[in-house]
């Protein structure tokens, strides 16, 4: 399926992974007495990975080597259950993670499972993905500075199943189980703890230079399509599946993990993953109802549910993790003045026709974009005030009414331009020049017909205001080429002169959606330089704290603020094969792939 | 004629090192960053700063060119910044797939064109002809994708007899076992060239048509077939070759929307996600093939001509 | 290579071959540039009343003019006849099968198709006919230049036509398109780049043709200026040539722009062209809105075929040999 379509090339596949979960829902549950045994599903994907060791170097950012690596090597904490953002706790690597000492001692109990060869999975493997990400430093595809595994101090094993860790800062329980711990796997130290392939295995991540050798070796191994079905090392699993065949066009096949010791084996015998260049591609394999099992369909054709229907599918959809946003570059040479200033950005939200949009374009598949936080898929994390719809609803005299309170002369359909200079309250603003025209370039991500119609209808309905919006609809690749993280100390002309950008969204890299990384100083995803004492200070509160209250206040503030303009959050729409059954409901964390619960019915 | 070669070939370095300087200045030209294209939006200055230290991308153009030029003279096209796979093995992959789909292609609308541009030069002005005519016309204007569509519209989806897709298999024996997969594919590609080849045919042949050779023939009573395969065919073939020998590296690009919509990745879909990711040695190294190719292809098809058609002399 | 001018017909052999078609399209005929048959050269160069009323007489031609005329009628003078509003979107409005107010419905931001179908094909013939002009004068002015003053700079100028033309034009083109942002203007200057190349070439080969011909080396001996000689004799021999290159870029141009909309790389909205409709419509090829799909299609096509048509009549009527079987 194309979970990632829109946010392909980055790390977004955290969020997306697929983990050793067997059916943890109990609708799914209940009707498993009717399993059929055996069986191959076949899923198609938008793009193809390339790496298959775990911890890939910061260098190699493709999103879908989660996809390929996590049915083979879980992750520690595995989010989501069926359709509820909560962590599965029955089918994660551990049974339990205990917070003492004020949240500063984090203690892992492990599950007495085995990896494949029938070695027991223990606290050691542990100890050896913490010790090679260490001496990886920051390079690490998922590495965020502060964080793992910068804010543990020390590790220690006191038994085979038990792993302490302890941190230089008390955080969160929420947070460090849900968005971080959920980002390491465990490896088998026993048999990768080597530094060249005919090398015996030892103990050589105990010191530095060694843990550097090792992760040379692997990382130099974990590159090489040709050898991945025959390499011995990446035989040795701890997840349901194992790799059984990857071909140089992107196809690659799994067969059960005879030796899983999770509490759900595999009835199926086989999952082919199909590699498709574009979803019209993708959607013309489905209608000839031939060969795929799982697709996905692109909101555009939610009109065609009939007819898939009649051949035979059924639609599942999961609400996204993440944000959908416009974000505005406060550092653009050009419009990083009108930008910077709250009442404009105010202005242009309140132009946006969230509800419209969301149930013409996306056919009511999408929550209304009313702040940081997803109301479908966070429920518990929306704020009374985003449930509400959030501080900005859909008003064009109101927008009209903030330019002209601050000195805008409004041309509706026209170009509105400035006509009180100056930083008064009531005038443009600092940087704002007298006949400033209010013109906006948005670039956003093509290939989309639902994101087409989108930015059109914003563009449109921003002219009503006289905000002119000039669309740039470019490739997801050339996109992120040409938008950089621009901030006070660093806007190159290069990478800064865009203005308004539309990547689709930005996923939350876990099953609590902390602002660390979008709306900090210097978050990783902070690309417009949004820069704010406040909003910092009340991020990490929810980092360190652990209030719903506080929570709440960072939200509310963020989604008032404006560091990003909210849209609608659309939720994926999954076509599968009526007959294949432990597939709905989706779980939106592991983009709805367990498919170890997956089995036909005849 | 040894002269003449010596010459050819000196304009053809020249115009490959031509295409490999154009190359590299406008791909250089592009905004944006290739290190951000490759390492996504979340990478840090740091991370960006390695990137482009490791794949020099931070040194002057000029030595970037030179010592871009020096690997490749050694059959060196460095690693794609996107794929990390040598770009030698990925054209390698990639090429043959085209090649396969297209030359099935082109064989099946030279068997079609052929005899239907005579048989419209001979039946010329006639309602057949102008049927003809008409129908090359259509196929010949109507925009590749939609046709590919419609297509698979029809075959795939309502019919269902069809694959939509062209054969997903890697190797050429794997892709030619698959042959209903090959059909919507190359009939998109053929009927397509089926109307200009058709086209071009059928006026090469009014020309021979006219020629006093073809009156004397006929005057002596040679039966009408044989002068049709034996005068006609085999002189109004000649532009054809010519035709060819040029069409070879345009084909190599030109696939990419048959490639797009049938689900083959190719050359052209290589071309294309290198062309919006900033992906600078796939870019290069495949328009230096396909520079070279164009170079020998023209080459090719001017010897062919030189030895087909006396009339040609080289001074 | 062939010696130009050799009075044979290598002059125009190889060294001139078609070029291979820019977009999709490699076998594209190269139409006027076959090697000539014998004779056929002299025939060329028949009096240009008798190759207008040629052209006037052949269906061909009639009927691609005609077409030509009634779809500029349709899309410049239709939208002031038939008003609508293209330049806000109504969601509400989205996909209104024909009918009422809409006699060809709606599409998927809630304009009106017919209406769109006029602003659409505005853009569509503008563009064939700008990138038509710009690649015809660039063409035409380089070739002859070239071929007048020949030797060393001639060489050169024609490796720089041979460096482009080794880049299949489509490759040139997804290359260009990131450089700059694509608007109407731009998306011309873009398409133009490769088409101008063959223009050169053929004219180049015209002129080396042209150039030992009688009449101009007459011309040359009674000490006519080289300018004079281009103005008075070399262009009006070569436009035949040039007119009928010009029409077939009109409709390679309009379906290029096509193709690279399909590819996501055509004009940005509000803006439309037949292209970009065809290639949205097409995302609802299999949701039964064929008032999306087959309009701007069948306009489309029709304006392609006419535009090959008229071309394909001009280059009959230079061949007036053929007039007399």
């Amino acid at each position: 399926m194309r979970i990632t379509r829109l946010f392909a090339a980055t790390a977004a596949a955290t969020a997306l992974v697929v983990t050793a979960a067997a059916c943890g829902n109990s609708s799914s549950g209940a009707s498993k007495g009717h399993a059929q045994k055996g069986g191959t599903a076949t899923l198609a994907w938008p793009a193809t990975p390339n790496f298959i060791f775990p911890l890939p170097p910061a260098t190699n950012t493709d999103g879908y080597n989660a996809n390929l690596q996590n049915p083979m090597w879980p992750l520690l904490v595995y989010q989501g259950d069926g359709g509820k953002s909560i962590v599965n706790t029955r089918e994660s690597l551990f049974s339990s993670i205990d917070y003492t000492n004020g949240d500063k001692t984090v203690t892992i109990h492990l599950k007495p499972w085995n990896w494949s060869d029938g070695q027991p999975v223990t606290s050691r493997d542990f100890l050896f993905t913490y010790n090679l990400l260490k001496a990886a430093k920051s390079d690490w595809y998922l590495y965020v500075k502060g964080l793992f595994p910068d804010d543990v101090t020390s590790v220690s094993t006191p038994d085979a199943h038990t792993a302490v860790l302890t941190l230089n800062h008390s955080y969160n329980p929420n947070f460090y189980t849900d968005d971080v711990l959920s980002t390491v796997p465990l490896l088998p130290q026993h048999a990768w703890d080597k530094t060249s392939a005919s090398g015996a295995v030892g103990n050589y991540d105990q010191t530095p230079s060694g843990a550097t050798q090792v992760l040379t070796f692997l990382r130099k191994e974990g590159g090489q399509m040709s050898t991945f079905t025959t390499n011995p090392m990446w035989k040795v699993v701890d997840g349901p599946w194992v790799l059984s065949s990857f071909t140089s066009g992107g196809a690659y096949s799994y067969v059960p993990n005879k030796h899983y010791s999770g509490p759900d084996k595999p009835h199926l015998s086989k999952i082919i993953n199909d590699y498709f260049t574009t979803d019209t591609a993708e959607l013309n394999a489905l209608r000839a109802g031939g060969s795929l099992t799982i697709g996905s369909l692109p909101l555009n054709d939610i009109k065609q549910e009939a007819e898939l229907k009649a051949d035979g599918y059924s639609l599942a959809t999961q609400p996204v993790p993440g944000v959908a946003e416009i974000i505005p570059n406060f550092y653009s040479a050009a419009a990083g003045p009108v930008l910077r200033q709250l009442y404009i950005r105010q202005a242009l939200e309140d132009l946006i026709n969230r509800s419209q949009i969301a149930s013409q374009v996306y056919a009511g598949f999408s929550d209304n974009g009313a702040g940081p936080v997803p109301t479908n898929a966070f429920p518990n994390w929306a704020s009374p005030l985003e449930k509400s719809g959030g501080p900005y609803p859909y008003s064009p005299t109101a927008a009209i009414a903030l330019l002209k309170a601050h000195g805008w002369k409004v041309t509706p359909s026209g170009t509105s331009t400035c006509q009180s200079a100056g930083s008064g309250p009531s005038d443009c603003g600092a940087g704002i020049v007298a006949g400033q025209p209010l013109n906006l370039q948005l670039a956003y991500s093509s290939g989309s017909a639902s994101m087409d119609q989108q930015e059109a209808a914003i563009q449109s309905s921003e002219a009503q205001a006289g905000v002119k919006i000039n669309l740039k609809s470019e490739p997801f690749n050339t996109l992120v080429s040409t938008v950089g993280t621009c901030n006070a100390s660093s806007h190159p002309a290069s990478t800064c002169s865009w203005q308004l950008v539309d990547f689709g969204y930005d996923p939350y890299s876990g099953l609590y959606p902390a602002g660390a990384g979008f709306f900090d100083t210097g978050g990783y995803n902070n690309q417009g330089g949004y820069n704010s004492p406040v909003m910092n200070q009340l991020i990490q509160a929810t980092e360190y704290g652990s209030s719903t209250q506080a929570f709440f206040t960072y939200e509310d503030y963020a989604a008032r603020q404006l560091p990003w303009l909210w849209l609608p959050d659309q939720a994926f729409i999954n076509v599968y094969k009526s007959n294949l059954h432990g597939y709905a409901p989706l779980n939106p964390f592991s983009g709805g792939l367990d498919p170890e619960n997956w089995y036909f019915t005849s | 004629m040894t002269g003449y070669l010596a010459r050819r070939v000196g304009q053809a370095i020249v115009v490959v090192i031509g295409v490999m300087i154009l190359t590299f200045v406008m791909i250089h030209m592009v905004p944006g960053s290739a290190a951000r294209a490759a390492l996504g939006v979340r990478a840090s200055p740091s991370r960006i700063a390695l990137f482009n230290q490791t794949y020099g991308l931070n040194k002057p153009l000029y030595e970037q060119f030179f010592a871009y030029a020096g690997q490749a003279v050694h059959g060196n096209f460095g690693v794609s910044f996107t794929l990390q796979e040598p770009v030698s093995t990925l054209i390698g992959q990639r090429l043959p797939r085209d090649l396969v789909l297209l030359g099935l292609s082109t064989v099946l609308a030279l068997v079609i064109a052929l005899p239907l541009g005579i048989y419209q030069a001979v039946q010329r002005g006639g309602l057949s002809d102008n049927t003809l005519t008409g129908v090359s016309f259509t196929l010949y204007s109507m925009p590749d994708f939609f046709f590919a569509l419609l297509l698979i519209a029809v075959f795939s989806v309502q019919l269902h007899v069809l694959p939509p897709e062209a054969p997903q298999a890697t190797s050429v024996a794997g892709i030619l076992a698959d042959p209903r997969a090959l059909v919507l594919p190359v009939l998109t590609l053929a009927l397509v060239s089926v109307a200009g080849f058709s086209r071009y045919m059928r006026s090469s042949a009014i020309d021979v048509l006219a020629q006093d050779y073809i009156r004397v023939a006929r005057a002596k009573g040679l039966p009408e077939r044989l002068v049709l395969i034996r005068h006609l065919l085999r002189n109004s073939i000649l532009p054809i070759v010519t035709i060819l020998g040029l069409s070879f590296p345009g084909i190599v690009a030109g696939a990419v929307i048959a490639e797009e919509v049938f689900n083959y990745p190719g050359m052209g879909l290589l071309f294309y996600s290198a062309a919006t990711s900033h992906d600078f040695p796939i870019l290069l190294g495949s328009t230096l093939i396909v520079g070279v190719a164009t170079v020998v292809g023209t080459l090719a098809a001017d010897i062919a001509y030189a030895v087909l058609d006396p009339r040609v002399r080289y001074a | 290579m062939p010696e130009p001018g050799a009075g044979t017909v290598a002059a125009s052999g190889p060294d001139q071959p078609a070029r291979p078609g820019h977009l999709g399209r490699p076998d594209r005929p190269g139409h006027l540039d076959r090697p000539p048959a014998a004779g056929e050269i002299a025939a060329r160069r028949g009096s240009g009343r008798l190759i207008l009323s040629s052209f006037g007489r052949s269906r061909l031609a009639k009927t691609g003019v005609g077409i030509v005329v009634l779809v500029a009628l349709f899309c410049f003078l239709g939208p002031l006849f038939y008003h609508t509003n293209q330049v806000t979107v109504r969601l509400g409005l989205k996909d209104l099968p024909p009918g009422g107010a809409h006699p060809v419905g709606t599409d998927d931001l809630g304009y009106d198709v017919l209406g769109r179908l006029m602003v659409g094909g505005q853009s569509s013939l503008e563009l064939g006919l700008a990138v038509s002009v710009a690649s015809t004068v660039i063409g035409t002015l380089y070739g002859a230049i070239a071929g007048l003053v020949g030797g060393f700079i001639d060489a050169a100028m024609m490796r720089l036509v041979d460096t482009f033309l080794a880049i299949p034009g489509l490759v040139l083109l997804l290359i260009l398109v990131n450089i700059f942002t694509p608007n109407l203007a731009i998306i011309i200057i873009l398409l133009s780049l490769p088409s101008w190349l063959g223009v050169s070439r053929l004219v180049r080969g015209e002129v080396l043709t042209l150039r030992t011909r009688e009449f101009v080396q007459a011309a040359t001996m009674m000490g006519g200026t080289r300018r004079r000689i281009v103005l008075r004799h070399l262009v009006p021999n070569a436009v035949g040539v040039i007119i009928v290159n010009a029409t077939f870029t009109v409709a390679d141009a309009i379906l290029t722009l096509s193709a690279l909309s399909f590819l996501g790389l055509g004009l940005p909205p509000p803006a439309s062209d037949w292209g970009t409709m065809l290639t949205n419509g097409l995302n609802d090829l299999y949701d039964g809105y064929w008032w999306l799909v087959y309009p701007p299609a069948i306009i489309l096509i029709i304006t392609v075929v006419a535009f090959n048509m008229i071309g394909d009549a001009i280059r009959d009527s230079l061949d007036v040999r053929l007039q007399r079987p």
